[in-house]
């Protein structure tokens, strides 16, 4: 599997007249974007030291937030089009304005709202002016948008939406020969390639005919991002495989089951919305959460679970209480991990991780 | 609800309270001598201590006779009021707990059962008082409903949501989408429909009808007492300023929890009459008043004092804050005319749910009118929405007012991030830049 | 079996401890030196004295296993499992009626739950920071000026304690140095960073909760006075070995020994 590097992908890009948005975690019309030429490059953890950004932010701030900051301060010549912060969190509104407002970029900032709480009619119809706002919005800097467009834009994110869960159902299953490392960097490919080159790639992967031997131990991951390469490395070494994710950068994302091809564009988008799986950053009802997780684990059949977590995010810690407390009182292995981005496994966390799996072996053993 | 019940809160209400606080007036031990530093007290300090030991008191005869719903502080209790809730504030009650210095006792309970240390302080000790069942404020009845809004915060949502899951009881939730450049027609509809799909749920949780009128009423009181809370924090433009800052983080409460209901007008009123006559006869809050400041984000609660007597002895008074502004900026929205769309506007566009380009013109106008000469700016770690972009703040205020400014890292209520030496070094070198710039 | 000998070794982030036993779970010898800076140079050494107590060869030592942070350096181990793990079953060994276990090192501070047969059902381990560890009691003997032993002699179970709100330590730090500026009686010091340590772990039981007897074990828990507060915070008197540093190791051969 070659997926190409990322910074040089979108430089390429970029030096190709392509225009290329900045968007910021997590949910967005990525299709909206597409139909106006417009590439959506994610932004979640720009690797590299964190200098400039901590004199805009305190140390209290989750990293992901002070990584896009630190990204966003070397005004990157690749991002032409301007930042989109999609409204995720409490940080990352304010950092959105910030931006906007106090620290001033060369590029456009744009918003997007995402509706919070439990939905009901009311939320649809206004999800759906939201659209047609940031279609407005768009329209005023680029041209009127072109209606063939959008819909063409819609079919390709529903091509690859289904691409995606094939390709989930089979990990669930045994029947992808990927390990933990290349699975997410599959996955995590998705926020830099152009949509066509993605489902070209996903294409390319081969879903087997037979299911494959299952893994010593089988592990669920919940959390905002996949586990860093060095985590999904050692599991790896440690014969453990990661069959099912929570994770807000992958399956929050791809919604909960296959919708029918796109006819109306908005109306499809506004459907697409309020069928992603719950996540803590919609802050949608605790239960319907938890009783996702359980779902994931019985089809994947996971032994246990890994939160990891990104420090300072409240979202996530608020939901992780309940969650844990619930698996635990299930009898079922937890672990949490605090992650800070960090580009290595800290001793401590290498010790968390291995006597984990020697509690996994001894459960699966017993 | 039983007629016992309800008897028995009456009785307690109209005189059994009254009797126990003049009780314990009778009971409390000579006043703590005031420092010279410091003018004469405000005569409403007395008031204000009745009316909320009152509120809590009450609190205890309420199960059976009201429903009891816990709002969040930038909800739109109007409507509730509209349904004769008993209102509990748990960020006020959080917030008494700081100030008692116990957040850190009540935040281990929280953390202990799993909540991380880095939330929200208001959140660990409500959470750790609704696990453990202590409070210093006596007894708080258990909600039948929550009520709550995200335009302070989304972490009020999951500190609420927590509380759901915990009692099995509803949770009314008001979306409030963040104001990042200004209100959309979308925004305001949405938040006027919102408003008007929690009337069947309400009648159903409070077994009561809703009555336009008495709605209107409720909205006229809460938009009046709002602009008399406005009115008195005005009168602070005033030099030597009648109170402090710090008196008006004791002030607020009753506007932040009690508005819509007569005793927070009629509250208001007086302490409007005292702050005036003071105006009038140029009695200040601090005795020599030589430099005025504002301040920036919530109280410390557990450090209130001795940071008004660090100041007021270095002839130092606070005169203004966005704080305590923030339940006065937005309430001339109100319209009683078109209650659904005016309170969209009220709601919608608070201090926290707008952008930090609003709140740089709001502090730059408030320095201005205030005629402020130096700014505090308490960076929490409890509070994003808060927090996130005060660096920025400071720099773009100092920078074109030429305004000296320090930021001092502590927290609301959690009282174990506080660094005393760090904060006096600060605090001391702020001193010095400030007499520096005022003489030099 | 009796004539197969077994050895576990701990290379803890500040000691390294050898248990060797034979295959009836004696303990032939126990040795505990200071890690430094070479933990493979510090498995060998209290390997070989560990060896020399015993007066045994290397040859007859059939199994090692390794544990603690330094585990993958240790060149002769023919096995690596965490201290977790180790923590529990030597905790077990010592007091069968152990359900939890509480390991405080010198980085680290664990809790761990086991069952009736010593196998770990669930763990939890402090965050980054030396707060609740023995390094945060030594950076503070050192700012206090007191040695280890004086930091934990019982005699300094007074009753008034110095407030220490902090739980970081380098804030606890400059509210010691603060608290010293204000002439606080060192007694009362020592007493309030014990209660902060105390109160950490607190936290960190209660979020796995508590089964059966309680053990305590590292280093930390040869400090007397912070037994004391632990046992009076839980509610609870707590087993504690008569070599608590060496529990790591112990479970350890008798992981070796298991395996073999
Ligand atoms: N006699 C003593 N009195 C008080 N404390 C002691 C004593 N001996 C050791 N300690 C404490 O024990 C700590 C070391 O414990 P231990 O040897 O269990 O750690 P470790 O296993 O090397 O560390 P870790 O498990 O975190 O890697 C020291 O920090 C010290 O504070
Ligand atoms: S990690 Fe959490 S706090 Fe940080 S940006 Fe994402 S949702 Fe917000
Ligand atoms: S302090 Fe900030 S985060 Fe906490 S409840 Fe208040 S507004 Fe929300
Ligand atoms: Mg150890």
């Amino acid at each position: 599997m070659m997926i190409p590097n990322r910074s040089e992908y979108l430089k390429s890009l970029a030096q190709s007249g392509q225009k290329i948005m900045g968007v910021l975690p997590a949910l967005y019309p990525r299709e909206l974007l597409w139909a106006f030429d417009i590439h959506t490059a994610e932004i979640w953890d720009p690797p590299g030291e964190i200098l400039h950004a901590n004199a805009h932010l305190q140390t209290t701030i989750c990293p992901i937030v002070k990584r896009s900051l630190e990204f966003i301060l070397k005004e990157p010549e690749i991002i032409n089009a301007g930042y989109l912060f999609p409204h995720t969190c409490d940080s990352l509104q304010n950092l959105g304005t910030q931006v906007k407002d106090l620290i001033g970029v060369n590029v456009p900032v744009y918003t997007f709202y995402n509706p919070k709480g439990s939905f009901n009619n009311t939320t649809t119809k206004y999800y759906r002016e939201i659209l047609q706002n940031f279609q407005t919005t768009l329209e005023t800097v680029y041209e009127p948008l072109n209606p063939e467009k959008l819909l063409s834009a819609c079919v390709l994110g529903h091509k690859i939406d289904s691409r995606l869960m094939a390709i989930q159902q089979a990990r669930m299953t045994n029947h992808l020969s990927l390990d933990n490392s290349a699975y997410f960097e599959l996955m995590r490919a998705q926020e830099y390639l152009l949509p066509l080159d993605y489902l070209n790639l996903l294409g390319k992967i081969d879903i087997l005919e037979q299911a494959i031997e299952p893994a010593r131990a089988r592990l669920m991951v919940s959390g905002i991002l996949p586990p860093s390469p060095e985590v999904l490395k050692f599991l790896d070494e440690l014969g453990v495989s990661v069959v099912a994710d929570d994770l807000l950068a992958v399956s929050r994302r791809i919604p909960k089951f296959p919708m029918d091809a796109p006819l109306l564009p908005l109306d499809y988008l506004t459907d697409r919305f309020f069928i992603l799986p719950p996540c803590s950053t919609r802050a949608g009802d605790l239960e319907e959460r938890l009783h996702h997780i359980d779902k994931l684990m019985q089809a994947s059949q996971a032994q246990g679970i890994l939160f990891d977590i990104v420090k300072f995010c409240e979202p996530e810690l608020f939901d992780h209480r309940l969650l844990v407390k619930t698996l635990r009182e299930r009898n079922i292995p937890v672990l949490t991990l605090e992650t800070e981005l960090q580009a290595y496994l800290s001793g401590q966390d290498k010790t968390r991780i291995e006597a984990f799996t020697e509690l996994l072996f001894d459960m699966v053993s017993a | 609800m039983s007629l016992r019940a309800e008897l028995k809160y009456k009785i307690i209400k109209d005189y059994g309270a009254p009797a126990l606080m003049a009780f314990q007036d009778l009971k409390k031990r000579k006043p703590r001598p005031i420092p010279e530093a410091f003018g004469p007290p405000l005569e409403s300090n007395k008031r204000l201590k009745e009316i909320l030991s009152r509120h809590y008191f009450l609190a205890r005869y309420v199960p059976g006779v009201k429903k009891v719903a816990w709002v969040t502080s930038g909800a739109p209790v109007e409507l509730l009021r509209a349904f004769d809730f008993y209102t509990i504030y748990p960020e006020n009650h959080s917030a008494l707990v700081g100030a008692r210095k116990q957040g850190a006792d009540y935040c281990s309970i929280a953390e202990g059962s799993g909540y991380s240390q880095d939330l929200c302080s208001y959140a660990r000790i409500d959470l750790g008082h609704l696990l453990s069942g202590k409070t210093p404020a006596g007894k708080l009845p258990k909600p039948d409903l929550l009520f709550c809004s995200n335009n302070i915060c989304q972490t009020v949502l999951y500190w609420y949501k927590a509380i759901a899951h915990e009692l099995n009881i509803p949770l009314i939730h008001f979306d409030a989408p963040f104001v990042a450049t200004e209100q959309t027609e979308a925004d305001i509809n949405y938040m006027a429909q919102q408003l008007q799909d929690m009337i069947p749920i309400l009648e159903r949780v409070s077994q009561r009808v809703f009555y336009v009128d008495v709605f209107e009423r409720i909205l006229k009181s809460s938009q009046e007492t709002s602009q008399t809370w406005g009115a008195i924090l005005n009168a602070m433009e005033a030099q030597p300023a009648p109170m402090t800052i710090f008196d008006a983080f004791g002030h607020l409460a009753p506007i932040v929890s009690l508005r819509g209901l007569p005793v927070a007008q009629d509250y208001y009123n007086i302490l409007r009459e005292e702050v005036d006559t003071r105006v009038a006869q140029g009695i200040g809050a601090i005795s020599d008043e030589r430099y005025r400041l504002i301040w920036d984000n919530i109280a410390i609660w557990y450090k209130v004092r001795f940071l008004a007597t660090f100041f007021a002895e270095r002839k130092m008074n606070f005169v203004t804050a966005t704080y305590t502004n923030a339940w006065a900026e937005t309430t001339g929205y109100l319209d009683v005319t078109k209650p659904w769309t005016s309170m969209a506007k009220t709601y919608g566009r608070i201090i926290l749910n707008n952008n930090l380009k609003h709140r740089l013109d709001l502090m730059k106008k408030m320095i201005k009118t205030y005629s402020v000469d130096g700014m505090v700016m308490h960076s929490t770690r409890s509070c994003k929405p808060y927090s996130v972009g005060q660096f920025d703040l400071r720099k773009a205020i100092t920078a074109d007012l030429n305004l000296p400014a320090v930021i001092l890292d502590a927290d609301i209520a959690d009282e174990r991030v506080w660094s005393e030496q760090q904060i006096h070094t600060r605090l001391e070198a702020f001193c010095e830049t400030l007499e520096g710039s005022k003489h030099g | 079996m009796v004539d197969l000998y077994f050895a576990g070794v701990d290379v803890g982030s500040l000691s390294t401890d050898v248990v060797i036993i034979d295959g009836g779970s004696n303990v032939l010898s126990e040795v505990v030196i200071p890690t430094g800076v070479n933990g493979s140079e510090a498995a060998e050494n209290a390997f070989n004295s560990a060896l020399g107590l015993a007066k045994l060869t290397r040859e007859s030592i059939v199994a090692v296993t390794a544990t603690g942070y330094g585990r993958a350096s240790v060149a002769f181990a023919t096995g690596k499992t965490t201290e977790i793990s180790c923590h529990g079953v030597g905790a077990h060994h010592l007091f069968p009626k152990t359900g939890t276990v509480i390991d405080i090192g010198g980085q680290d501070s664990k809790v761990i739950q086991v069952d009736s047969q010593g196998r770990m059902l669930d763990f939890t381990m402090n965050d980054k920071c030396a707060a609740g560890t023995g390094r945060f009691l030594e950076v503070m003997a050192t700012r206090l000026e007191l040695d280890l032993d004086e930091l934990s002699s019982p005699l300094n179970i007074s009753g008034e304690s110095a407030p220490i709100s902090s739980t970081c330590t380098v804030f606890a730090e400059s509210e010691v140095i603060s608290l010293l500026a204000k002439h606080t009686p060192r007694e009362h010091i020592v007493h309030g960073l014990q209660r902060s340590i105390v109160n950490r772990i607190w936290s960190m039981v209660a979020s796995i909760g508590i089964e059966g007897e309680v053990t305590l074990t590292g280093g930390v828990a040869n400090n007397q006075g912070l037994v004391k507060l632990l046992e009076e915070k839980l509610g609870l008197p707590l087993n504690i070995p008569e070599n608590p540093q060496t529990v790591g190791a112990l479970g350890a051969a008798q992981i070796a020994c298991r395996k073999y």
